[in-house]
């Protein structure tokens, strides 16, 4: 193992040094086109936090990924917005085969609901890995014991049954929302709690601030195991080997299924010839012993799809999501009891409510103006300036020229600005921008812009 | 009650292992050094650390992140004392009392004091850890949304106790916070707020660039335009080092006159922290802030000096507070990983990660794993320990090599700061746009100093703004819209009857202090 590990490194090393020449002679001759693909570091989007099971998935890739493709693969988080931020950002990336995204089955959802114009069309799909079908739970002190029992429940209680498994509008909102309606209730029934995550959720079941949680059975695995919740149902065609003692929703008489689901992609646009290496070799991973038993381990549902039927199954998937999120049900569920501009609301009038003694104090405690501020006012506030515009500046041609030279760039204004000596400039310039570059690409992994140099 | 087998095959594992003891040592060095930069936060350190975890086994992969949190929130210290700029979220609540010490020269005495105040919390916690363990995991099940929305806005409470100067100005910079905080998609509405069709804003302003910009960014703007921050001249940064005063036998004894004298504070502060660390979402920045807070209000209770001899006793009362809160913050690590074992919970970012690394071993966390897998609880403990007692040795290290930054020319040091903030809040998220999210707020925090705003709380309304918000929204929901759903539970009447007293007393003493004025 040790060995193979260390011949691996050297390959990488080797691997480096060639890339780096071929970009430093590309950029002497003033081409890139007929480099072989890949020469340097992938990137590898996940649109969730790290910690979470995407984020687990995606780790297990790039590692597997780095072994199939010979460069490294570098994991980002890029969160928020409910999965808008990174499947955007995956998209939009420049499409040179260098950024993928592993997409979560927010994709299918996110442009149905309007909070993004990017969908599965705006991406070329490389193999699905996983679908986790959703599943229903209860406390173990509850009643209920079967769908039967949260069906007549909801059907006769005045009060809404408070539930959640997710943020409002998420997936398993929409499974338990499609589910209710499917069985003919009214929406009103349940009264969605937005709480971000399986996890919380599940604590807030035990806390007994909520009577129902819609997610998947991994993400509720400790809790199951350690007989603290009852799981009464899974959404799927047929029984989970993970659990292989709950019954499905369509065993109980109840014809609804639904799963989320991850998948490798990458930004429409891509060359054919590199999409055709990014396939293969996601296919080769995902088909591996190896990743089989990390699924398994992780009570992951394994669903292996080829490029071709991954995407069928984006389209297929992409109807039934327009079909449930554009239902009635679905759309009146989403109306807040709380509005959106409640709490900004609230604050702004505590700002306005304290606007006026902090002014009052401001009066007492100011000082006359300085008179050394009043004599050389001008050049004083102009430095300032300068090294906003010089930060503005470095963000606007980072990408382009990469991000060594622009922090070179920088530096070298900067070190101006505060008035350096001309060794001090030459110093920080030549010596500063290597070494952070170094410090944060080579020893913490951090996928910075690259550029005219391949840096 | 203790199971002597399991716990003599944990203590093999951990002490009698070579490789553990050098995966320590090297994830020490580690932690220290990505917590001094300015950015780089505990968080990062060991989300950057998870690829290399797959090549690790269990111990040795759970030592490396025990050890790295531990020493990056120490090191965290670093730049907090010496520049003014906290170099993890932790170390937010007493960047101001930490500076003034620099100022004085006696950088080397709050960091000493902070390194065995920090070991001493760590340590702490994880005793706290094996007496409580899962008995206190049960405790927070009783948490509901409701319950967090009272412990939330207790916390913002306290930052507006803790920050200097007028409290109308503080609970300004407070609500400016929570406004940046409803920026982007609301996590309770999953509707778009406040963002202007620009696609980045709508994961809102993240947290990381904007504590840079609002305490690093800022401070070079401020240093460009030379004492023209009427309150607080602000001197060059290198005063410090070079004429230390205070030596390290002296330290060392005020450390152990410290020890005596403060037992029980140090024992309030290391509860506090582990506490709070049990409760998800509430990490190691909430816990140094309200053990921060608790301190003072315990300070003002003593009968207060005046002269020569009160400027000694408010700079012991400061290193006093700023001691407490370093003991908290290291002992809420330690309490946030009792709910990640037992419930699978995790506690702060750091523990989400790591229910990952054992997840990614095959190790399930939840109840189970305290019979199934004793001898690896054991061992977390005892990593615990040992993590703690080899930040001791490191730390010092690394306060004695620290002087050097303050040596630099101002010329080289401010563009290598610029450079840092730029390189550390892209690093992040890999994002350009949090580059310029920085630069705003470095010239925001520019703003607020030079209107004698505190800045600090401006950080803890984005941080905890948008998870107060959910709360609120869950139990509002919860109750159908109804006010009253709010105080509900007996817990939550409970917390809600501390916050009420709190603000009471925060509004009674500023009359008095009005009154005072006025006469």
């Amino acid at each position: 193992m040790k060995h193979l590990f260390s011949e691996r490194e050297t390959f990488r090393h080797a691997r480096v040094l060639y890339a780096a020449v071929v970009a430093v002679s590309c950029f002497v001759i003033g081409c890139g086109s007929n480099q072989e693909f890949p020469s340097r570091p992938l990137t590898l989007i996940c649109p969730w936090s790290a910690g979470g099971g995407t984020d687990r998935i995606a780790r297990q890739v790039a590692v597997q990924l780095e072994e199939e493709l010979g460069v490294p693969v570098n994991v980002v988080n890029a969160t928020g917005g409910g999965g808008v931020t990174g499947h955007s950002r995956g998209a939009l990336a420049s499409p040179d085969g260098y950024t993928l995204t592993l997409a979560t089955v927010e994709l299918n959802m996110l442009h149905h609901r309007g909070l993004s114009a990017i969908g599965p069309d705006d991406y070329q799909p490389l193999g699905l890995l996983n679908r986790d079908p959703a599943a229903l739970f209860v406390h173990k002190r509850s009643d209920w014991h079967s769908l039967a029992d949260v069906e007549a429940a909801l059907a006769e209680r005045a009060e809404p049954m408070n539930a959640s498994g997710t943020a409002a509008g998420g997936i398993w909102h929409a499974a338990l929302i499609g589910w209710v309606a499917q069985c003919g209730l009214p929406s009103e029934s349940v009264n969605w709690i937005s709480i971000n995550g399986a996890a919380p959720s599940l604590q807030e079941l035990m806390a007994g601030g909520i009577d129902l949680v819609c997610c998947s059975i991994p993400e509720a695995r400790a809790m199951l195991d350690a007989g603290e919740i009852r799981c009464l149902g899974l959404m799927a065609d047929e029984r989970s080997p993970a659990a292989p003692d709950v019954p499905t929703f369509r065993e109980q008489g109840d014809d609804w299924s639904l799963s989320s689901w991850r998948g490798v992609l990458c930004p429409r646009g891509v060359p054919p010839e590199r999409v055709e290496v990014l396939e293969a070799a996601v296919d080769r991973l995902s088909r591996s012993p190896k990743f089989a038993e990390f699924m398994d381990s992780g009570g992951f549902q394994t669903s292996i799809a080829d490029a071709s039927e991954f995407t069928e199954f984006l389209s297929r998937s992409d109807r039934q999501f327009a079909e449930t999120l554009g239902s009635p049900a679905f759309v009146q569920s989403q109306t807040a009891v709380v509005r959106p501009y409640f709490f900004p609301i609230c604050l702004g009038i505590l700002g306005l409510i304290f606007v006026v003694p902090a002014c009052r104090s401001q009066a007492a405690v100011a000082t006359e103006p300085s008179v050394a501020e009043e004599s050389d006012g001008r050049s004083r506030w102009l430095r300032p300036v300068v090294v906003i515009l010089a930060v503005i500046a470095f963000v606007a041609t980072c990408e382009t020229i990469g991000y060594v030279l622009a922090t070179a760039a920088l530096l070298w204004l900067l070190a101006i600005v505060f008035g350096a000596t001309r060794r001090q400039i030459v110093g920080v310039t030549l010596l500063a921008a290597p070494l952070l570059y170094q410090l944060f690409a080579r020893t913490l992994g951090v996928p910075l812009p690259w550029g005219w140099l391949g840096w | 009650m203790v199971d002597i087998g399991a716990f003599t095959e944990a203590a093999t594992q951990v002490f009698a292992r070579g490789d553990v003891w050098l995966i320590v040592i090297a994830a020490a060095l580690y932690g220290v050094f990505v917590g001094a930069i300015p950015g780089l936060t505990a968080t990062m350190a060991v989300a950057l650390f998870v690829p290399m975890a797959y090549w690790l086994d269990p111990i040795a992969a759970i030592a490396a992140i025990i050890t790295m949190a531990a020493c990056a929130i120490f090191a965290g210290d670093l730049p907090t004392v010496l520049l003014r700029i906290p170099g993890t979220p932790a170390s937010a609540a007493y960047v101001d009392d930490a500076y003034a010490f620099t100022r004085r020269g006696e950088a080397q005495r709050v960091l000493r004091l902070g390194l065995v105040c920090s070991v001493i919390g760590g340590i702490f916690g994880a005793i706290a850890m094996m007496m409580l363990g899962g008995w206190l995991a049960q405790a927070a099940g009783w948490f509901s949304v409701t319950e967090y929305f009272w412990l939330f806005l207790i916390g913002l409470t306290c930052a507006v106790i803790v920050a200097e100067g007028p409290r109308s100005k503080a609970v300004l910079s407070l609500l400016l916070g929570l406004f940046f905080s409803t920026i982007g998609l609301s996590a309770a509405h999953q509707e778009p707020r406040f963002t202007l069709g620009i696609a980045s804003l709508y994961s809102g302003i993240s947290f990381i660039p904007a504590m840079i910009g609002l305490f690093g960014m800022s401070e070079v703007l401020l240093n460009l335009v030379d004492g023209a921050a009427p309150a607080k001249p602000r001197s060059p940064v290198a005063p410090a080092l070079q004429r230390s005063t205070h030596s390290l036998a002296l330290t060392l004894q005020e450390i152990g006159d410290r020890l005596r004298r403060r037992k029980m504070s140090t024992l309030r502060s290391g509860g506090i922290g582990v506490l709070i660390g049990m409760l998800p979402g509430a990490g190691c920045d909430i816990a140094s802030w309200v053990a921060f807070a608790a301190s003072r209000r315990m300070q003002q209770k003593a009968p207060t000096v005046t002269g020569d001899e009160g400027e000694v006793e408010s700079q012991r009362r400061s290193l006093d507070s700023i001691g407490d809160a370093t003991t908290a913050n290291n002992a809420s690590l330690a309490g946030s990983w009792i709910p990640a074992l037992v419930f699978g919970i995790p506690g702060d970012s750091i523990t989400a990660i790591v229910i990952g690394v054992l997840m990614m071993k095959n190790l399930t966390p939840g109840p189970q794993i305290f019979d199934e897998q004793l001898p690896l609880v054991y061992s977390i403990y005892l990593l615990f320990i040992l993590a703690n007692l080899v930040l001791l040795p490191v730390g010092l290290l690394a306060i004695r090599v620290s002087g050097t930054i303050v040596q630099i020319p101002k010329a080289v040091l401010f563009p290598l700061i610029v450079a840092f903030c730029v390189t550390g809040s892209y690093a992040l998220n890999g994002s350009l746009f949090d580059v310029l999210t920085m630069l705003a707020m470095g010239i925001l925090g520019f703003v607020l100093v030079r209107l004698q705003m505190p800045t600090a709380p401006v950080v803890l309304g984005i941080i905890l703004g948008g998870p107060l918000e959910e709360r609120l929204v869950q139990s509002l929901t919860a109750a159908n819209g109804n006010i009253a759903g709010l105080v509900q539970r007996p817990l939550s009447i409970a917390l809600a009857t501390l916050f009420v007293v709190l603000v009471g007393s925060m509004l009674v003493e500023s009359f008095r202090r009005r009154d005072r004025q006025a006469t």
